[in-house]
């Protein structure tokens, strides 16, 4: 599938990772455009019911990224978006999404390279996974 | 019913050629016109000139928009730029969303198609974002401007003087019945060896005369409540049985007829059950060994009181517990010599005439237990002396790390020694040797030339003593054995004993090390990880005299710049709140806020946010399970429009 036709949407901290993906931006790093963010002011924000509404209103892949734990602007935080996210990924095969779909990284404020590579992987997971049509339990993608 | 279509004003800024030549930006602006919920103002060369801000106010008052979305750099870069301009004419900041098209869209791909296609993309998650936006306010708070310091060594000392000097009251508590920390427990200070108590001297002098610092000694802090700006801080002053009155004429040691060993001598030397730390101490009053004084033990002596010339002994004095207000604290509680005792192959406290480098300096103190003397154990001098460097440091049954600062002390040994005692051999071994800046390694240098031989062990962990016909033996791999009467071991520095308690009370962070941590190691290295809390000297890790002097005068200087009379603090307008009436008081928000800036009212079983101490994580607002929290500017209604923004344009 064209890069452009699926989406990736990437919660992203305000202090490491959005500042990182602003630094992708500064050193002319080009990635696949189809990597959406949306900032908030931590990880720890992330409501896991953030990750879901954006598989139910199409997006095919969803990535959180945070400060590197012991980096957490708060603490934190990104440790408790992390304790999270591993419940998330059990639960997803329930909805019948592919629990590859998601993707929990580590991204800091210098990181530029590494926020390419991060979201470039993840643009090429859900390439090889192909697009995700939520139909229920039913036609479920995971056996 | 027809709902008005709310409309956002879009701001487009070329940026230069830096988003115009990558982003085509009469497709967004043809978008834009046919979008339905997008008002367009013209694009802008640079929104963030002198003459685009101009254009961004004067269309703001022109149009009265009900939301703004300016399409250009990061956030990061001027979101608070645009904020203020339209607070200055009267739009509310929480109305101004921005599109970051410059860095996340025009800078990252070659193709300007796929470019312009996430730029609208990312408008239109703004544009719904800021439909959902709720105003904010800025709030401030009355502050009080006094400052607790806590450590009455030279750090401590130093913060309270400067705080002082800007009129700020200051008590200073001090753990010991008096100030001077562990600097007024050493001779000269390295590599400038200027003697210790006349440094000291006048700095005490100078606090006992200050009527700004309040000196409580014999003291510990033992509850904070309260937070940057207004804490209350209780201390729990214990009972010294001299009353302040007593001027430490040291009338009663003559009399009283019980010896203690003498903390203050690191054990080595006694002083009377009634005591003072050193001559000229501040305060000036004597305290009284409650557990050995026999007055106490068995109610058979009165000598002190009979022979006091002011009457200031008092047995019947009481622990008094003090509550004072203040706006920030200062840490400065020092360290605590490494310990020892669990590394069996460096012989201390087995063999005699071992010592470490805080005892060996206290033994040549003129004012020590041996005024000064130097002497083994059996009375004759020593002829040859070892400084074993990094004892108990860098390994892992010791302290795993380097603490900097010990080896320009090792090094002073010698010189310490040479002074009284000139034909005395001294041999260093090392296995590193760390003098972090010009003047410890040209004092380094001196020494060497001096005549102190430096030994390099291949493993300073492998040293082993051994008693060897009243000498001591001493061997380390890559090294041949030495055999000597005196060894100094050179101990690191570790966290003070009160520092996990008093990171408890005050809920900061410590380093792994236990020392605390800085909020940011960087930028705000003297501020401990909340608002309003500093630490300085040795309590934020190991430095000398003079860095723990200068992280004293830059806690207080930070803290004088932002608790200024008169005027109110800004508090953090992004915060989280809790609807009363959703919140059903399961307290899941209280276990994961990072900054215990939520409480429970028992009797309404309802939580709610200290909105001073809150940072807005917005963790509460993802953990609390029934909706009741919220994050100001960042809802779930804000996040969920943008969402659905970013998918559906």
């Amino acid at each position: 599938m064209p890069e452009t036709t699926s989406t990736i949407i990437a919660f992203v901290c305000n202090w490491c990772s959005y500042a990182g993906a602003d630094q992708a931006g500064g050193l002319r790093l080009d990635y696949p455009v189809n990597i959406k963010l949306v900032r908030v002011m931590c990880s720890g924000r992330v409501d896991p019911q953030f990750v879901m509404d954006s598989f139910r209103k199409g997006a095919d892949g969803v990535m959180i990224l945070g400060c590197h734990p012991g980096d957490c602007h708060y603490r934190n935080g990104n440790i408790k978006a992390m304790k999270r996210s591993i419940l998330l990924e059990q639960m997803l095969p329930t909805f019948g999404i592919d629990p590859k779909r998601f993707r929990l990284d580590w991204v800091a404020a210098g990181e530029a390279e590494r926020f390419k590579e991060v979201v470039t992987e993840m643009s090429e997971t859900i390439k090889n996974i192909g697009p995700l049509h939520l139909k229920g339990f039913v036609e479920s993608e995971v056996a | 019913m027809t709902v008005m279509q709310k409309k956002s004003l879009l701001f487009l800024c070329k940026c230069g050629a830096n988003i115009s030549n990558f982003v085509d930006l009469d497709r967004i602006a043809d978008w834009a016109s046919k979008a339905g919920h997008i008002d367009l103002a013209e694009s802008h060369n640079l929104l963030c000139s002198p003459d685009g801000k101009k254009f961004f106010q004067e269309t703001l008052k022109q149009k009265k928009p009900d939301t703004v979305v300016v399409a250009a750099c990061s956030p990061k870069m001027h979101e608070k730029t645009f904020q203020e301009l339209a607070e200055s004419v009267d739009v509310n900041m929480s109305y101004i969303q921005m599109a970051n098209i410059r860095e996340h869209c025009a800078w990252v791909t070659q193709d300007k198609n796929e470019a312009t296609i996430k730029s609208i993309e990312l408008i239109n998650a703004a544009a719904k974002r800021s439909f959902e936006a709720e105003p904010l306010k800025k709030m401030t708070m009355a502050v009080n401007t006094d400052m607790v310091v806590i450590g009455g060594g030279i750090a401590g000392i130093e913060a309270a003087l400067s705080a002082a000097k800007a009129d700020r009251k200051v008590y200073l508590v001090e753990k010991e019945i008096s100030l001077g920390g562990a600097v007024i427990k050493t001779e000269d200070i390295a590599p400038s060896m200027e003697c210790s108590p006349c440094l000291l001297a006048p700095r005490l002098s100078a606090v006992r005369n200050n009527p700004n610092i309040t000196v409580i000694t014999n003291a510990e802090v033992n509850e904070v409540k309260g937070f940057y700006g207004n804490f209350t801080v209780k201390i729990h002053k214990k009972a010294r049985y001299v009353e302040e009155s007593c001027i430490g004429c040291e009338s009663c040691f003559e009399v009283c007829p019980v010896d203690v060993k003498s903390a203050f001598h690191l054990n080595m030397g006694t002083e009377k059950a009634v005591y003072t730390l050193f001559p000229g101490s501040v305060p000036a009053a004597a305290a009284i060994h409650k557990e050995s004084c026999l007055h106490f033990v068995d109610n058979s002596c009165n000598a002190c009181m009979e022979a006091c010339p002011f009457g200031s002994i008092n047995f019947n004095q009481k622990d008094e517990d003090i509550e004072v207000t203040a706006g920030a604290i200062i840490i400065a509680t020092g360290f605590a010599a490494g310990d020892i005792a669990g590394i069996k192959n460096l012989k201390y406290g087995a063999i005699e005439n071992v010592y470490t480098t805080s005892e060996f300096e206290r033994m040549v103190c003129s004012n020590g237990p041996s005024k000064g003397e130097l002497k083994l154990k059996n009375g004759e001098k020593p002829e040859k002396i070892a400084v074993i460097h990094c004892a108990g440091s860098m390994r892992e049954d010791g302290l795993p790390y380097c603490s900097g600062i010990c080896c320009v002390e090792a090094a002073k040994v010698g010189m310490l020694v040479r002074k009284q005692l000139p034909d005395v051999q001294i041999v260093n071994i090392y296995q590193e040797l760390v003098f972090p800046n010009p003047r410890d390694f040209s004092f380094y240098k001196q020494q060497c030339e001096a005549g102190t031989h430096f030994l390099k062990s291949d493993n300073i962990s492998s040293v082993l003593l051994s008693e060897e016909k009243e000498r001591i033996r001493i061997t380390a791999l890559g090294i041949d054995p030495v055999e000597v009467d005196l060894v100094v071991l050179s101990t690191g520095l570790q966290p003070s004993e009160s520092a996990k308690k008093l990171a408890e009370i005050l809920n900061i962070d410590l380093e792994k090390d236990g020392f605390f941590k800085a909020d940011h190691a960087l930028l705000h290295a003297t501020g401990a990880s909340l608002d309003g809390i500093y630490i300085v000297g040795c309590a934020k890790g190991p430095v000398n005299v003079s860095d723990a002097v200068v992280t004293a005068h830059a806690a207080i200087g930070d803290a004088l710049s932002k608790l200024v009379p008169g005027r109110e603090i800004e508090l953090e307008i992004m915060t989280a709140c809790i609807d009363p009436d959703k919140c059903g008081g399961c307290k899941l928000c209280i276990t994961v806020c990072p900054y215990k800036a939520i409480s429970n009212n028992a009797d309404k079983h309802i939580s709610f946010v200290n909105e001073v101490i809150c940072r807005g994580c917005g963790t509460c607002v993802a953990q609390c399970p029934s909706g009741a929290a919220k994050a100001k500017h960042f809802t779930d209604n804000q996040i969920y429009a943008e969402i659905g923004g970013l998918i559906y344009a």
